[in-house]
């Protein structure tokens, strides 16, 4: 950019400081813009990273891992594989979520293992010389039973110390154990991994899992190139069926990419705050712009360059959008560390357990807020910044000039919009979600180049109107608008904008919401649900005795009884485990609902008596398994691989990954898991369902810790579990309209302010301070109605497109789209009263004004 | 071709013919489209103007001398026509080269006085000096001196909103000639001035180019400063017309 003098620094600094209010409206929209950015940023980060470092904290040195089947690994392997393969480098591992009650009942993973194998696998358990463990609780850790080791950070966060005792909680199970010693990492990573972990012995995790003779993994070090190569196949040779070896890596990997599509989702919300944020800054500057024309025009009378003046107002962007973005920092940080908690709630229910408790502000993250925000205002600023250039060197530019520029340009915008909005369609129709999301916002943009036709349409039709009804004052309301089309239009379309999103967001959570519910009543038909106490919200996979479901049989009122077990499989060849159900009985009683089968449901049962599967909808959109006929997958049993064809795609929304359905006579005979997970039970025509549940909880009270629900408790905290992994969207469009409506208060701010003169010269002839209140008021509710009236249509296709692309491809689920009439007035609404509300303001402070200062004011 | 020469107040003393002109207008043609019609308003003008000499454009409102005087300036675009100044071809230069010349060559004065507001009335008046690229003490030092000139030594640091409609001018007029511009420009310097404040204006603006040798063109329709003159033209009908062609019109 061309150099600009001391004097020309002189008068940009001092014309932001001459203009208060614009500058600030600048500062808040790129503030607002990075703070959302920066807040989801961390937020998506501080859950893949804690999951990041507590995946490494867990695998420590290990090269390979070996899992086995719903039954995990037979332990002799691990015997066979010291004393028959000779080899050194390999640890046993038996590890799950469990809850620790003292511990407010916080998730933690329960990790056993053998400490003389550890050494060579992570370097924190060396429970040798070099420890920060004290001697006297190693030793009690390697000789006494049912002893734990845990972080120092978690023990002293809730008041307990080495010899505490502290009960965990598997499932139906409780169990005491005590703290051996404190673990103190010296170096914050290790220490963040440490957090979540309690360190038991083997056999000690055995017990309280329910694993005796069984590990979950055998971790191992494997060297490079040929010679691990040979070791490897030896290995395979000697695995049992139904086991598996793959890099310590690729399962971790594999499994924080199922949240991908969730965190790019979130991100494109937080880029929309921002592209709001950039019609705020693009009418700020503007405003600035044609404000300072006649200044502008001096300064080139006077030699100053065309080049000079772009310059000066992208240096004015660019220091006041270095301001903004400082302060959208430390707004970001803020707002990040509630929506940590937010997105790991979220990221625990759909994915995998996670807990976050310190929020880390990576420097890229913040890096990354600064320049996009600094972008996006230099990006706002360029065209009124060559809208500058064009300021003639002399003071006879009329105001309508610029106004007659726009004008002209409609048809070109209008085009323009149009050609953005196909292209976007284009966009949306191939398959990879970035390029969906920029169809999306391309949508949204293309749609608001069409705002200053559809203002002049609507307004020349609606002046007679307003004229009729309100006298000259409505005659002036509609022509002001359409007068100062470059300004208006771009505040319409910013309010548009955030409406839309609006409209569509919530038609889609309402959709999503709705199918849910639809789904629950269909496919859960059972009347009472009982299962272990869970620490994941959604899947069940706690193992519960077999006996329990006799028990529920046999007592009275209860008529039918079924139950599931749902464990995770290998596939093989991939890295993320497949979720396996396996059902006794149908509990939708055949509501199931597909999105294709082979016949009604009577014929898919009966397939599926014959060895065929059920797969979900989400689960064959996630591999890629073409939702037709003649389909087949691939499982790893207890009996080695075996090929399943596939007798139905349902549609289920309990598991973002997906799940596949088998029946139990297949289940057993591919399977040595007994073990069960929920029992669902039908109970007799007649019977009060509130009796047989007490019935029940009486059972098992003090003998089992069981959870008793009947289907409609079950219903409704499925969907408290569906409004909370939503909360984050809701926040985010609040958010949007938030940054819409500072827009619209500024341009009209502006506006108003332009205007100061005409409004005094009216007031001198007559005008009521009343009478200018209606006719602001009149002109920022006609600006509102616009919005609204044109977020309906772009509103309808954001919420098609969210329902019917954006959601297929992020989760895979399917979604019926409902356009309920309340999200129309709702957004009408929105719009209406925004822009009423940030009619106040101006039109007190005009009203204020005394005509004579107003007469003189430049 | 009359040039009329005033007694008293003359602001150039002498002329020397033999010298090129600093001005040269050749058939310099403007017009403006206006609902599908053409209107010209400067019609194929050949003019010259001599160097040191003060020049007055008389004229109503909208007979196109404030036109013709931003045209002679450089910041509005003729339609036809050229505009020489010394050995430049102004109407020929592309849009930077033109923006520096006016930066080097041009002082202007306007009737609504056009002070940058976020600028004191010294950082004011040293403004063009900077854009040349001097130093801001070297621009202040000029500057204070010609504020001295002006009577405004003492509000130096005032801002123009806090300044008078003549005082404000008295800072333009300072402006005008802090980078020893060949040429001055003044569209209606008085224009927006009362009676009394316009005269002390006035004299204070021919008196300060007088005694830096500089050439002064005034758009006005004030006929009082036409006794300082060394040559009015009479801006009508697209047409510039000297005194004597008038006479001869209007006997």
């Amino acid at each position: 950019m061309p150099e600009l003098t001391d004097a020309l620094w002189r008068v940009m600094l001092r014309s932001i400081r001459r203009r208060p209010f614009q500058s600030v409206m600048f500062v808040a929209g790129v503030a607002l813009g990075v703070a959302m950015i920066v807040a989801i940023d961390l937020a998506n980060g501080s859950a893949s990273r804690a999951f990041g470092l507590f995946t490494e904290s867990i695998a420590g040195r290990a090269t390979h891992q070996i899992t086995g089947g719903p039954t995990g690994l037979p332990e002799d392997l691990y015997v066979r594989l010291r004393t028959d393969l000779g080899l050194r480098n390999v640890a046993p591992v038996v590890t799950a979520y469990v809850q620790a009650l003292e511990l407010n009942d916080q998730p933690l993973r329960i990790f056993g293992i053998d400490p003389f194998a550890e050494a060579p696998f992570r370097g924190y358990l060396d429970l040798g010389s070099n420890s920060n463990t004290s001697t006297a609780a190693v030793s009690m850790f390697l000789t006494q039973p049912n002893t734990v080791l845990m972080a120092e950070q978690l023990a002293t966060q809730y008041n307990l110390k080495t010899g505490d005792k502290i009960t965990l909680r598997y499932g139906p199970q409780r169990y005491a154990v005590t703290i051996a010693g404190l673990l103190r990492p010296t170096d914050a990573v290790t220490q963040q991994g440490l957090q979540d972990l309690l360190i038991t012995d083997v056999s000690t995790a055995q017990e309280l899992l329910g694993m005796v003779g069984h590990l979950t993994a055998i971790d191992l070090i494997v060297p490079d190139k040929a010679e691990g190569d040979a070791l490897l196949a030896k290995i395979t040779a000697i695995l049992p069926p139904g086991a598996t070896i793959q890099t310590a890596t690729a399962r971790s990997t594999a499994i924080s990419g199922m949240t991908d599509a969730f965190n790019l989702s979130l991100t494109a919300l937080s880029l929309l705050a921002l592209v709001v944020g950039m019609f705020l800054i693009y009418n700020t500057v503007t405003f600035s712009v044609v404000q300072r024309r006649p200044i502008l025009g001096t300064l080139r009378a006077l030699g100053v360059t065309r080049g000079q003046i772009f310059a000066l107002i992208v240096w004015e962007a660019i220091l006041l959008s270095i301001v903004g973005a400082v302060l959208g920092l430390i707004l970001g940080i803020i707002m990040g560390r509630i929506a940590v908690a937010v997105v790991t709630q979220t990221v625990s229910t759909l994915y995998f357990t996670v807990s976050v408790r310190s929020v880390s502000i990576p420097i890229l993250s913040l890096i990354k807020g600064v320049v996009i925000g600094v972008g996006a205002a230099i990006l706002a600023a360029l065209i009124p910044a060559y809208e500058a250039t064009t300021t003639p060197p002399s003071g006879t530019l009329k105001r309508s000039d610029i106004e007659s520029k726009v004008r002209r340009a409609i048809p070109a915008l209008t085009l323009a919009g149009l050609g953005i909005v196909a292209l976007s369609f284009i966009a949306l129709s191939l398959t990879n979600l970035v390029i969906g999301f920029a169809g999306l916002f391309g949508i949204v943009i293309g749609f608001s180049l069409l705002t200053p036709l559809v203002t002049l349409l609507l307004m020349g039709a609606i002046r007679p109107v307003t004229g009729r009804l309100m006298g000259v004052l409505g005659l002036m309301a509609p022509r002001s608008i359409i007068r100062s089309l470059s300004r208006t239009s771009v505040a319409v379309a910013a309010l548009m904008v955030a409406v839309s999103v609006i409209v569509g967001v919530s038609a889609m959570v309402g959709s999503f919401r709705s199918d849910v519910q639809n789904w629950l009543n269909n496919t859960i038909r059972a009347d009472i649900l009982i299962s272990p106490p869970s620490v994941s919200a959604n899947r069940q996979e706690v193992p519960i005795d077999p006996s329990i479901a006799t028990q529920v049989r046999n007592t009275p009122g209860v008529a039918m009884v079924g139950v599931a077990r749902n464990v995770q499989v290998q596939r093989p060849g991939d890295a993320l485990p497949v979720y396996l159900t396996m059902i006794d009985a149908d509990i939708s009683e055949g509501h199931r609902p597909f999105a294709w089968a082979i016949g009604d449901f009577n014929t898919v049962w009966d397939a599926m008596g014959n060895g065929s599967v059920i797969v979900t909808e989400a689960f064959a959109r996630h591999r890629k398994i073409p939702i037709e006929s003649g389909q087949s997958i691939t499982l790893m049993t207890d009996r080695g691989e075996h090929t399943f064809p596939i007798a139905g795609f349902n549609i289920d929304y309990g598991s973002d990954q997906g799940t596949v359905l088998m029946r139990q006579p297949i289940y057993n005979s591919l399977y040595d898991d007994r073990m069960i997970s929920t029992v669902a039970a039908f109970i007799k025509p007649g019977t009060d369902i509130n009796t047989v549940i007490q019935a029940l909880r009486e059972k098992f009270a003090g003998v089992q810790e069981l959870t008793v629900q009947s289907n409609r408790d079950l219903r409704s905290s499925v969907l408290v579990i569906f409004d909370q992994t939503f909360a984050i969207t809701t926040a985010l469009n609040l958010l949007a309209t938030v940054v819409a409506f500072i827009g619209i208060l500024s341009a009209l701010m502006a506006l108003q302010l332009e205007r100061t003169r005409e409004i005094g010269t009216m007031r001198a002839n007559g005008m009521s301070r009343s009478q200018l209140f209606r006719m602001t008021l009149l002109e920022t509710g006609l600006m509102g109605s616009i919005a609204g009236i044109m977020s309906l249509p772009v509103g309808s296709v954001l919420a098609w497109v969210l329902v019917y692309i954006i959601n297929v491809r992020s989760f895979g689920w399917t979604l019926q789209l409902q356009l309920r009439p309340e999200f129309f007035v709702q957004a009408v609404a929105v719009a209406l009263i925004a822009s009423l509300l940030a009619g106040i303001y101006p039109a007190l402070r005009l009203g204020r004004i005394q005509p004579a200062i107003a007469i003189r004011s430049e | 071709m009359t040039v009329s020469l005033s007694t008293s107040a003359s602001p150039v003393s002498s002329l020397d013919s033999s010298k090129p002109p600093l001005v040269r207008l050749r058939n310099l043609t403007k017009s403006y489209e206006e609902a599908g019609h053409l209107r010209v308003v400067l019609h194929a003008l050949d003019t010259d103007i001599q160097e040191g000499q003060f020049t007055v454009l008389l004229g109503k409102s909208g007979s196109g001398k404030s036109t013709l005087l931003n045209l002679i300036g450089g910041i509005d675009v003729a339609s036809a026509g050229e505009v020489w100044i010394k050995d430049t071809c102004i109407t020929r230069l592309n849009e930077r080269d033109l923006t520096l010349f006016r930066r080097d060559n041009i002082g202007y004065i306007f009737q609504f006085f056009n002070l940058i507001p976020t600028l004191t009335a010294l950082e004011n008046i040293s403004l063009p000096y900077e854009l040349r690229g001097n130093s801001r003490r070297e621009g202040e030092k000029a500057s204070r001196v010609l504020l001295e000139r002006v009577g405004l030594g003492a509000r130096a640091n005032t801002y123009p909103d806090k300044l008078s409609g003549g005082e404000q001018q008295r800072v333009a007029i300072a402006r005008a000639l802090v980078h020893q511009p060949l040429l001055i420009l003044a569209d209606e310097p008085t224009g927006n001035l009362d009676e009394d404040t316009g005269e002390t204006v006035l004299h204070l603006l021919l008196e300060l180019t007088r005694d830096a040798g500089k050439t002064l063109i005034m758009a006005t329709h004030n006929p009082e400063v036409v006794p300082y003159a060394n040559m009015v033209y009479h801006v009508s009908e697209g047409k510039l017309v000297t005194d004597s062609e008038l006479n001869n019109k209007h006997p």
